[in-house]
């Protein structure tokens, strides 16, 4: 047990090294500027509907919009930015172990490819590959044992960009809505509009569209029937 | 639908590994981070620069529509105001008051007394003194990282059964024997004990003459194995080596040398310090000393801000790095990469040059000066033999041949049984008669009756067609028009002008007489070269003008390191200050002249502006103008040494 495995074997900690890496993957493969407008497109969506329970201007409705969307868009860019200097802290972390724990990288390595059925010798000449060449070994460390990937990420700016058109969109389509009929046109354009990224997301990820479209929808009006319908009740 | 964003099962290593190089040169950049897709990196690229301009545009906006202008304004203030206020914050946290923290304190304080804008205009001008500062500082990022990159980082183990196995040179032991192919660099010191082949260490010692290394010869890491396959016994690890003792001096240099400071800076700090304590004098005790309220705009308070606002020295924060920027951006014009406007200051307090011979004086390819018959041969036939042999091999003293065969249109001949021996030269047969090309050993070994050779000055080859012996000389050349400008240096500035080699004496004296150089130090070796660079500068500021990794250590301790960005090893150019990108020497004279223009406009806008300050402060506190006037001179002293910088883009 060496010290700089916390106490413990090297399997484990490349076990817990790999949960912290796991972090990265947000329980989603899309794009995060695809991700970022569908999401927020969504969101837009529903906010708007609530907002439309008590505000009946449409520009106000509008202002409130577009107050939201520099919301959306700075919290999308920064959300960005902060994983991106985490897994900085995390990539200069592992060079410095490799440059200076040379032998426990090794275990770890020898751990990791146990794990993945090497042995005897033949794990020796993959280790000994891997080990030969730093930048080889830092990209492997980063996968293997941290579970990152690299190159997948956007840009946070490219992030807030999507969050950015999902808002635009949701509020051109909610505010047409409203012109056309005050709630039940914002209800159906904010309902269509959930739906639609929804529709989009699934697509994306190739998942059960209906199902997809249907359960987003359904969440949307429990939220804002909840709301709706609690504050009939306790205004009487 | 197409899932581009997947990663593959199996992905290709080799194409993610260089991002590691890069990302971690630049200091790990946001923009080249390894974690980005590449299509998305450039979304990040002058970004300051880009915030910057977003809000002098809604600056103007708010001038242009006064009912939006809060709204305006509140936008100049996110796109300006948030990364001076964090930057400036992490500043207080760290217990240091400078000019950016003055600068942001005034700005947002502003708005406290109902003049946003003018706080506004504070920030956007500081924002661009910042894009225009982190532009000219970019080069110099994470040049460490790429000198310890410099060494192989791997080795071919010979292992018990014969198999090559590729391993880190961390891992090698003293003992181990590894095998070195043609054309690779040497990854550790050791000796040979299986193979031969000419090594070049013209960029370790400064011969530039490649050497014969044969069985029972020590080789040093660095070395590029030029034509022959080499089996080395290792006898120096990975930390004892010889490039990894250039990398320590590299560092200790680094280490030694005193850091650049900007004038500014240095002055700044106490500049901030007064002012704020002035600021806080105005506005708690000026109400015991005049009859004044607190409040109102004619109070303390108001007029502490107002104080507080007009010593804001914008002036200073703007034209220093416009100045700096001109005078780098017309460097870049010239081919010379300077890093950090800051060079070019320290370059004009320099007194004394020190110039390395071999790459920088001279050109560092050898040329073939000399084709001499030994025993009465035809020396054309001689050198279309050699052209003829040599022509498709690559190693310097082939090249000068095929170069010099080339110019003189020689003819190609056609040989049989041509044979190649590694290290020695080469062999083939023309019209039934046996043609030797090689080092003297392997010809002499060819000879029935070998001749008497005089010691040669200059690095030669010799050539055996039947009975007849040749002997080409070869000679690196002196660069042209350096002479001149090492002349003007003398007289017209007084400069100190001193050559620094790892060559030998007798080629050091050669070129130096040829360049008019009297102050001549011959066969250092890095360590003595930096030791020398060390005295001087702790002397006098000292400019070193070097190529070689034998230069770098010297380079980097220098006051101001100037490498050749053509000829010059990555070392070199990564430890230096200011890279002549075309090997451009002639240009130094012009670029001491730049660097003391530089010096001599910076100064003048420190006094345009310190009067600039002047002129608004003093009214501001006294109330006799109002707060919006004392700005209004202030930026006009702004634009003044701001044009005054821009001179600096003439060419002359």
């Amino acid at each position: 047990m060496h010290k700089h495995f916390n106490e413990k074997d090297a399997a484990s900690h490349v076990l817990e090294k790999r949960m912290e890496g796991l972090k990265e993957v947000h329980g989603t493969e899309l794009p995060g500027h695809f991700s970022s407008a569908t999401d927020t497109l969504r969101e837009t969506a529903f906010v708007l509907l609530i907002i439309s329970l008590f505000v009946s201007k449409l520009s106000y409705i509008f202002i409130i919009g577009i107050g939201w969307m520099l919301w959306r868009m700075g919290r999308s860019a920064y959300l960005g930015w902060s994983r991106l200097e985490r897994l900085h802290k995390l990539i200069e972390q592992e060079k410095f172990e490799i440059e200076h724990h040379r032998p426990q990288e090794r275990e770890e390595l020898i751990a990791l490819y146990r794990g993945k059925g090497f042995h005897g010798k033949l794990l020796e000449e993959v280790v000994d590959v891997l080990m030969a060449d730093e930048d080889r070994l830092l990209k492997v460390m980063l996968e293997e044992e941290l579970g990152l990937t690299l190159e997948a990420y956007e840009h946070p700016l490219k992030q807030a960009a999507g969050a950015f058109v999902g808002a635009l969109i949701a509020l051109i389509i909610f505010s047409l809505g409203f012109a056309i009929n005050y709630l039940v046109g914002g209800l159906i354009s904010s309902l269509l509009t959930i739906g639609f990224g929804a529709f989009l997301t699934a697509k994306y990820e190739r998942n059960k569209v209906i199902s997809s479209v249907v359960w987003n929808i359904s969440f949307a009006i429990l939220g804002a029937g909840f709301i709706f319908f609690l504050i009939r009740i306790i205004n009487g | 639908m197409k899932n581009q964003n997947l990663p593959h099962p199996f992905p290709d290593i080799s194409s993610k590994v260089d991002i590691f190089d890069e990302f971690f040169d630049s200091g790990m950049e946001e923009t080249i981070s390894p974690f980005l897709t590449k299509r998305s990196r450039s979304w990040g690229k002058y970004l300051p620069l880009k915030s910057a301009s977003i809000a002098a545009f809604l600056l103007l906006c708010s001038f242009f529509f006064k009912e939006s202008a809060p709204l305006f304004l509140l936008f100049t203030y996110f796109f300006a105001g948030i990364p001076a206020l964090i930057a400036s914050l992490e500043d207080i946290f760290n217990f240091e008051i400078n000019i950016d923290v003055l600068m942001t304190l005034a700005a947002f304080l502003s708005v406290l007394i109902g003049s946003g804008r003018e706080g506004a205009l504070l920030l956007v001008l500081f924002a661009f003194s910042g894009a225009m500062d982190e532009a000219v500082r970019k080069k110099a990022k994470g040049s460490l990282f790429a000198i310890k990159k410099m060494a192989p980082m791997r080795a071919y183990v010979i292992g018990d059964e014969g198999i090559l196995t590729e391993r880190s040179v961390k891992d090698i032991k003293v003992g181990t024997h590894i095998f070195v192919k043609a054309g690779e660099i040497i990854p550790l010191d050791g000796v040979v004990i299986a193979g031969a082949s000419s090594v070049n260490l013209a960029h370790l010692t400064g011969e530039n003459a490649p050497l014969f290394k044969k069985e029972g010869d020590e080789v040093v890491s660095g070395a590029r194995n030029l034509e022959g396959a080499l089996t080395i016994k290792v006898t120096k690890s990975s930390s004892d080596s010889t490039i990894s003792q250039i990398i320590k001096l590299i560092m200790q240099a680094q280490a030694a040398k005193p850091r650049l400071e900007k004038f500014l800076d240095k002055v700044g700090g106490k500049y901030a310090v007064s002012i704020i304590v002035i600021a806080f004098f105005i506005a708690i005790f000026f109400p015991y000393f005049f009859s004044l309220s607190y409040l109102g705009t004619q109070g303390s308070i108001y007029r502490a801000l107002s104080f507080l606002i007009a010593a804001s020295p914008c002036a200073l924060v703007i034209a220093v790095p416009i100045a700096y920027l001109s005078a780098v951006s017309i460097c870049a014009k010239k081919g010379i990469l300077i890093k950090g406007g800051v060079v070019l200051d320290a370059l004009a307090t320099c007194k004394t040059v020190a110039l390395d011979k071999t790459g920088t004086l001279t050109k560092g390819d050898l040329n073939l000066v000399e084709i001499q018959s030994l025993n009465g041969g035809d020396a054309n036939l001689g050198l279309a033999l050699a052209y003829s042999l040599e022509r498709n091999v690559i190693h310097p003293i082939a090249k000068a041949i095929s170069n010099y065969a080339l110019e003189k249109k020689s003819p190609l001949l056609e040989f049989t049984q041509f044979k190649s021996h590694p290290g020695y030269g080469l062999e083939a047969t023309f019209k039934n008669k046996k043609v030797y090309i090689g080092n003297k050993d392997f010809i002499f070994s060819k000879m029935s009756r070998p001749l008497e050779l005089q010691n040669e000055d200059l690095p030669f080859t010799l050539l055996l067609f039947g009975e007849e012996l040749f002997i080409f000389r070869f000679k690196d050349e002196a660069r042209p028009n350096v002479r001149k400008v090492l002349k003007n240096l003398k007289q017209k500035w007084q400069m100190r002008i001193l050559m620094l080699t790892g060559d030998h004496s007798k080629s050091a004296a050669m070129i130096a007489k040829e360049m008019g150089i009297e102050e001549v130090y011959a066969d250092l070796r890095p360590e003595d070269k930096l030791k020398m660079v060390d005295d001087l500068a702790k002397k006098e500021n000292l400019a070193m003008v070097g190529d070689g990794i034998n230069d770098a250590p010297s380079l980097a301790r220098a006051t101001v390191g100037i490498s050749m960005g053509k000829k010059g090893s990555r070392t070199a150019v990564d430890a230096s200050d200011i890279v002549l990108l075309q090997d451009n020497i002639e240009l130094l004279e012009w670029l001491f002249k730049k660097g003391h223009d530089t010096r001599k406009i910076v100064y003048q806008n420190l006094f345009f502006a310190l009067l600039a300050i002047i002129a608004a402060t003093i009214p501001a506190i006294l109330g006799i103008i109002p707060l919006w006037s004392a700005v209004l001179v202030h930026e006009g002293g702004t634009i003044i040494v701001g044009l005054n910088a821009l001179r600096l883009l003439g060419k002359k």
